[in-house]
């Protein structure tokens, strides 16, 4: 008799070597996550290709694609109808192996806004008290884990690399809404140009696709209003 | 030898969790021109554990506080075998590293309507200290350091395995020996200081909280060199970690602030435990306490059917519920409970090393040009580490680290490794790659947390001990002999071999130094000695590598430098 709670799925996993094995049977009890998927066929095949830290939604190191979409493994569970998903590594990144990408053109474009907070050059400091509307315009987009599925989700992302890609830009955005930052105009002159925030379409793929419920382009948004009234 | 490539840096940093990014930085502030190397197995700022801190950081700004009080606490909650002048440092140091974390490095925390900082109640404190954000603080503290490193131009040396720290042939610290784990090449990374900081081992328990990376790789390799280590028996249980069967999920910290803003754990009858314990602080003891208090109703019989016992906060209400401590709401409904709408279920998890390098209070080892902060370094919280000290402790220590390093670089040169320290210890790294057959790691990994869990947990006796003794030394000879397949390129198998490696040095430390402690302590319970026994035991146990490889173990009294045991404070302590 099977055990409660146990499931079998066929998996397709995304190899760089074509002749590594790609299709696995892996068995794993509910609750379960992809990650549990993965951490299954790792067992079957050791050298499989993928990385996960906290597996608990705040390193953003285990972002896939999941039958298509990009997602969080440590945080998809498996859909009870399904018997069968197909794993791939984020779209518009380049492939180190498997389901590993480099992800150094996300953090080109992120490092690009000068994404570091600058104490204002006259030595006040501000704060922000709850209730300050600095603060919820910042906190709206402040919990960012840099995963890059909105980067793998973005039509302009992968593809033109003059575009910084919405991670990089919500980064901007919290800075620039942010009072007590020191160098908010430089940022928003940063962002404002060629590959900034009038490349984007808003066909809002990013904010679909954030597993931290960011909108990514509401805040491109907020940037492009901010930038035209600068 | 084969040529393996040299990289030169003047303050080489292992790990980038907030010890590290924040020794970098300090590294900057202090000599911009100092070249600073950060090498880290996983993702630069984004693995380890500084970044999965929920509840916050503890540190004396409110009105009516005193640095005195976090002290006491701190000293209270460790049960007096803290290194007293590491945590008068700690308390003294944290409201100052909060404000260059906010006011530098532009951190958001949360405040009050009238703009004070919201200082929540933590256990075992006898103040509202815990600087928070939400219950993702550590996330913020990561950002923003992770942030400021990218405006400092350091050399990041991402998914980079630091091996062993290597000498020159008179015994001078060159730097050390690499593995770039994308190419699988190994390296050399020569350097005038060493800051090592890479976290704790917590993984090597069946039910654990900390992210994958934390095997204790830091402290194997300064155990590999000869450091001494204290206090390695105690191995912090957070009473609240997730009950999710056999997803990783398991073991995933609910944050002590439920515990501090009025949930209740209850076991299977519907008993609240804690009132038997600790019938003052109920279940805003400290955590040693009631992970301990929750094993037993576990272990006795009263847990839930999946080893479990309950929390519930849901007498807060669903909507406050959500706004304070939404993650954690989310975090339950991964695994269809719901903490806002009613009980969930918990069990004790493996969280915090206490025990680490013995350091100073700059961060300095016995070894010239080695520094150690954050979790590999003991001492600081003694037997029981309080909630909220432990961001306290990688953020302080790890900005004093920079500040010391910067200093020591100043007046110390470059030196050339040994090349038969060099190949032995890429030839270890190698090992299991070049294996043609042999176990895979994971089985052996399964049975060291099966087995670290079952006789060296929450509840230890001597009979226990000598199996966990037995166990590791047959999986120390069985890890010998693992081979993994596969490419050298970005292979976790090959990984998870050398995290294995790690776990059983730092195992093997733990169970021997739990053998000598014949007592009860803070996180160290032993049911054949189940008193705390101050006339004998304030005193360290201190392991190191004794001359044939095993452990070489003695004690050392406590130096009672500022407060006795019985909360008379002495000279130069608290007034």
């Amino acid at each position: 008799m099977r055990p409660p709670g146990l499931r079998t799925l066929e998996l397709t996993v995304a190899r760089s070597d074509p002749e590594a094995r790609r299709v696995f049977a892996v068995e794993v009890y509910e609750p379960a996550m992809v990650l549990d998927l993965l951490l299954g066929v790792q067992r079957l095949d050791s050298s499989i290709g993928f990385r996960y830290s906290c597996r608990v939604a705040m390193c953003g190191t285990c972002a896939i694609r999941v039958d298509g979409r990009p997602a969080l493994a440590c945080q998809t569970p498996i859909p009870a109808d399904a018997d069968r998903l197909r794993l791939e590594p984020l779209a518009g990144l380049p492939v180190v192996r498997d389901l590993i990408v480099d992800t150094t053109p996300f953090w080109k474009a992120w490092a690009y806004t000068q994404p570091w907070f600058v104490p204002p050059a006259d030595g006040r400091t501000t704060t922000l008290a709850a209730g300050d509307p600095s603060r919820a315009e910042v906190e709206a987009g402040l919990d960012c884990i840099a995963c890059g599925a909105c980067w793998a989700a973005c039509d302009l992302a992968g593809a033109d690399p003059g575009f910084l890609g919405p991670a990089a830009l919500n980064r901007a955005m919290t800075l620039v809404a942010d009072t007590r930052d020191g160098a908010r105009r430089e940022r928003l002159e940063l962002v404002s140009r060629e590959g900034g925030v009038t490349r984007c379409h808003y066909i809002h793929g990013c904010s679909n696709a954030c597993p931290k419920g960011i909108d990514p382009a509401a805040s491109i948004r907020r940037l492009r209003r901010r930038s035209i009234g600068a | 030898m084969p040529e393996h490539p040299v990289l030169e840096a003047d303050v080489a940093i292992v790990g980038s969790g907030g010890a590290g990014l924040m020794c970098a930085l300090h590294v900057a502030a202090a000599d911009p021109r100092l070249r600073i190397a950060i090498v880290s197995k996983g993702a630069v700022g984004r693995s380890g554990c500084t970044r999965m801190v929920q509840g916050g950081f503890n540190a004396v700004l409110g009105e009516g506080d005193s640095v005195e009080a976090h002290f006491r606490d701190t000293l209270e909650g460790g049960k007096y075998l803290n290194d007293q002048e590491l945590a008068w440092t700690l308390v003294n140091d944290a409201p100052r590293v909060i404000d260059e974390l906010e006011t530098r490095f532009g951190c958001l925390f949360d405040r009050t309507e009238t703009g004070e900082l919201d200082l929540k109640p933590f256990g075992g404190q006898s103040f509202d200290r815990t600087v928070h954000r939400a219950d993702q603080t550590g996330l913020e503290i990561m950002g923003r350091l992770r942030d400021q490193v990218l405006r400092i131009g350091a050399r990041e040396l991402e998914d980079w395995r630091a091996l062993d720290l290597v000498f020159d042939r008179h015994g001078e610290l060159a730097g050390l020996t690499l593995l770039d784990t994308r190419t699988g090449t190994p390296a050399v990374l020569v350097a005038r200081a060493v800051v090592v900081a890479t976290g704790g081992s917590a993984t090597m328990y069946r039910i654990a909280a900390p992210a994958r990376e934390k095997t204790g790789d830091g402290v194997a390799l300064c155990y590999r060199a000869g450091l001494e280590l204290r206090d390695m028996e105690m191995l912090q249980f957070h009473p609240t970690g997730l009950v999710a069967g056999t997803s990783a999920l398991t073991g995933a910290v609910l944050e002590e602030g439920l515990r501090g803003a009025g949930a209740h754990l209850r076991n299977a009858l519907g008993e609240r435990f804690m009132e038997r314990v600790d019938p003052v602080r109920l279940e805003r003891s400290t955590r040693d306490v009631v992970a301990r208090a929750a094993y037993v109703e576990i272990v006795e019989g009263r847990g839930t059917p999946a080893g479990g016992v309950y929390l519930d906060l849901s007498h807060l209400g669903a909507d406050e519920i959500e706004r304070r401590f939404g993650q954690m709401a989310a975090r339950t409904r991964l695994v269809g409970a719901d903490l806002a709408l009613g009980p969930v279920e918990v069990s004790p998890t493996a969280h915090f090393h206490m025990g680490g390098v013995v350091i100073d209070v700059d961060c300095f080892t016995s070894v010239d040009g080695l520094l150690v902060a954050g979790e590999d370094a003991g001492g600081a919280h003694g037997a029981n580490r309080l909630g909220g000290n432990g961001v306290a402790e990688s953020t302080v220590f790890g900005a004093r680290a920079g500040e010391a390093a910067a200093e020591l670089v100043r007046g110390r040169g470059i030196y050339m490794p040994d090349p038969a320290l060099v190949d032995a210890s890429v030839g270890r790294a190698l090992a299991p790659l070049r294996r043609e057959s042999g176990p895979l790691p994971f089985e052996l990994t399964d049975r060291l947390k099966a087995g670290m869990w079952t006789h060296c947990g929450l509840v230890r006796t001597r009979a226990g001990l000598l199996e966990a003794r037995a166990l590791l030394q047959e999986l120390a000879a069985e890890s010998a002999r693992v081979a993994v397949p596969g490419p050298m390129q970005a292979n976790p198998g090959w990984q998870a071999a050398l995290d294995l490696e790690s776990q059983l040095v730092v195992a093997r430390l733990v169970v021997e130094s739990a053998l000598a402690r014949e007592e009860s302590r803070g996180a160290h319970f032993r049911a054949d000695f189940p008193e705390r026994n101050d006339a004998e035991w304030l005193r360290a146990v201190v392991a190191r590598s004794g001359a044939d490889g095993e452990p070489s173990l003695s004690t050392r009294l406590v130096e009672l430098t500022r407060l006795a045991p019985d909360g008379r404070a002495l000279a130069g302590g608290p007034a």
